[in-house]
């Protein structure tokens, strides 16, 4: 029966592959939107994945650029049982770099939506402090896939940075080449001399304009005695969460991250983000189904005879609802197929111009999901026009085909 | 043994009521060859497809070897359409994206086709001259030959009844004499009873079973066996009627009620 519900299909080609393309579309909106998700996904549990320690910030602050915190808060924390390192930072969306504001960095960038990713910040680092981490990311980067140096002692005061191979390019020299290392690069007003280049792979990382804390306080206008955030070090990896809580514990008002609280918080923020997702989908996946319900309706009316001979042949009513569900079924896998090769090629050239990290992700349980989701909406879609072929009584069926 | 006892049937078209039958009595014995006549409208198609159990009627019994259609479950009647009755139709109705083969083979498909079911389709369709036919699709064969295919189709099961709906409408006259031809070679062979609705007089034979409709009711019944027993409605014809004539009821035939 199933070949013959196949062949059900091929026999009116244009139909089917309307049908198709109606169904399609919404798999690969879904596809689309998921493959979105789990770029963003990926992307975030890599950057996650170089960070080791607890980034303790202002309460009710949702990154360290947009904190601010006592810089004594630092001795403190050094004093709390647990810890190994504390190392003061001082952060901020960098001012105009080479006479390119951060609106005009915007309008310029061709990127779309990945210009709001990369907008250049700066991170102040009290150096020395800085030197006694173990886990620190920027100079694992710089060692690992980097060149140059990372900012030691003697940077202290000057006007020496670090910056990522990304920043390299988007700022390129007056020939456009990328900048190299002991090449300038003019931030606000003065011109600061390259001495590393690091590379994470993380479009969330490589936006970072590494320098010396009170270097950056110049250029961000921060006061003397604050700080945006301080990455502490346990004396245990094991025990990040427990220092976090104690940290929390002894000073109210900030807001201690271990990368597994972090881990966690954006991983429900996915979940709600998905959720949102599945309403949106939902709506595309009810057109489709209207779509396939209205092309088998038409396809069954159009044989009812056909029916009627099925029946006269002594088919039951569930052979034929079987016959019409396993069409639109049939419809609905081809659809998935369709939506998820469109969903791969769509994914592929896409990856090709977005850069920095971001990978839209169509796995293989995505794809699953897709042809599954297409399978189950060109059942449901049939099950009516099936139930309504089945019950016709076979006389009936012939007269209302005949006339 | 066909028996129709009394058997009414109405249905809607549009926003009416049609009464096809009214209160329609008949009997025909085991292996005869039947012909249903009478005008357009008077419910010859309807009486038809009751006895294939394609529909109950509103009231009355049909008995087909014993078995009561009207009683019967629905999946008891779609045992007798698919084992026990084949159906030829005026348009063929053959399956337009199946070959000549696959189209006989059609009341097996939903079980799963054997070999030996293979076999006798792939025989039938020998028997009524299309061998050479067996892959081609219904676009690809004439009216004659699509209808030889519903022939060996209705035939693939082996059935005991077998009914045809104006088998030689879609037919030029010559077509239409090959097609009885092989309805009666085939009745000859398998010992069917077979039931024909027709407009065509021309292919009754004196020892055919006649029924005349008429609004719904038998005006005329002849070809009875003369075996002393009246038909239901308790009428009885007297030598044979109708055959090699036009479409004109009670021609060449006398009734006798109660006789």
């Amino acid at each position: 029966m199933g070949v013959f519900a196949w062949r059900n299909l091929l026999t009116r080609p244009l139909r089917t592959v309307l049908a198709l393309i109606g169904l399609s579309v919404p798999i690969l909106g879904v596809m689309g939107l998921f493959s979105v998700s789990n770029g963003l996904r990926d992307l975030v549990g890599e950057t996650l994945s170089q960070i080791e320690g607890v980034m303790v910030i202002r309460e009710n602050v949702p990154s360290p650029v947009f904190s601010t915190l006592p810089a004594s808060l630092a001795d403190d924390l050094r004093r709390l049982p647990g810890v190994r390192a504390v190392a003061p930072e001082v952060w901020g969306i960098a001012p105009n770099i080479e006479g390119r504001g951060m609106l005009v960095r915007g309008l310029l960038s061709k990127k779309g939506m990945e210009s709001v990713f990369d907008q250049p910040v700066i991170s102040g680092q009290d150096i020395e402090a800085h030197m006694n981490l173990n886990s620190a990311v920027f100079p694992r980067a710089l060692k690992e896939k980097g060149e140059g140096r990372f900012l030691t002692l003697e940077d202290i005061g000057k006007p020496n940075i670090v910056i990522s191979r990304k920043i390299a390019r988007d700022f390129p020299d007056p020939q456009g080449n990328p900048r190299k290392l002991g090449d300038s690069l003019r931030i606000a007003e003065t011109n600061y001399t390259i001495v590393g280049l690091y590379e994470t792979g993380s479009l969330l990382l490589d936006v970072v304009i590494v320098m010396d804390i009170e270097t950056a306080r110049g250029v961000l206008n921060f006061a003397k005695d604050s700080i945006s955030s301080i990455y502490v070090e346990a004396k245990n990896p094991g025990e990040y969460d427990a220092l976090s809580a104690t940290i929390e514990k002894a000073n109210p008002g900030v807001d201690a991250r271990s990368m597994n609280e972090v881990k966690a918080n954006f991983g429900s923020l996915m979940g709600q983000v998905d959720k949102l997702l599945m309403m949106t989908v939902s709506l595309a996946l009810i057109v489709g189904i209207v779509g396939i319900i209205n092309t088998m309706l038409m396809s069954t009316t159009e044989r009812f005879v056909e029916f009627g001979v099925l029946r006269t042949n002594g088919w039951s009513e569930a052979n034929i609802l079987t016959l019409v569900t396993l069409e639109s079924a049939f419809l609905g896998l081809l659809a998935g197929i369709v939506g998820c090769v469109l969903a791969l090629i769509g994914t592929t050239v896409a990856n090709q111009f977005i850069s920095g990290g971001v990978h839209l992700g169509v796995n293989p349980s995505l794809l699953g999901m897709g042809i599954s989701l297409s399978v189950i909406m060109g059942t449901l879609g049939g099950l009516y026009p099936a139930w309504r072929a089945a019950r016709l009584v076979p006389m009936e069926a012939i007269r209302i085909g005949s006339h | 043994m066909i028996e129709v006892v009394n058997v009414w049937k109405s249905y809607r078209s549009g926003i009416r009521w049609v009464e096809a039958l009214r209160g329609i009595n008949c009997r025909i014995e085991r292996g005869r060859f039947a012909f249903i006549v009478g005008p357009s409208g008077s419910g010859k198609s309807t009486l038809l497809y009751l006895l294939g159990a394609l529909d109950r009627p509103s009231n009355g019994e049909i008995l087909v070897n014993g078995q009561n259609l009207v009683t019967m479950s629905e999946a008891m009647q779609n045992l007798y359409r698919r084992e026990q009755v084949g159906f030829i139709f005026q348009s063929f109705n053959l399956i337009s994206n199946l070959s000549a083969l696959e189209n006989v083979l059609v009341p097996f498909l939903p079980r799963g086709i054997t070999t030996d079911q293979r076999a006798r389709a792939g025989e039938l369709l020998k028997q009524v001259g299309l061998e050479n036919r067996l892959d081609h699709h219904p676009y690809q064969l004439s009216g004659g030959e699509q209808q030889r295919v519903a022939i060996a189709r209705a035939l693939v099961k082996q059935p005991l009844l077998v009914l045809a709906d104006e088998p030689t409408g879609e037919l030029d006259s010559k077509t239409g004499d090959e097609i009885y031809k092989i309805l009666r070679s085939m009745q000859h062979t398998y010992q069917a009873t077979l039931v024909v609705v027709t407009h065509d007089r021309r292919f009754i034979t004196p020892d055919d079973l006649v029924l005349e409709i008429q609004d719904g009711q038998v005006a005329l019944e002849s070809g009875a066996i003369a075996d002393g027993s009246s038909s239901p409605n308790g009428l009885k014809a007297e030598g044979s009627a109708g055959f090699n004539g036009e479409d004109s009821p009670g021609r060449g035939v006398s009734l006798k009620a109660g006789e």
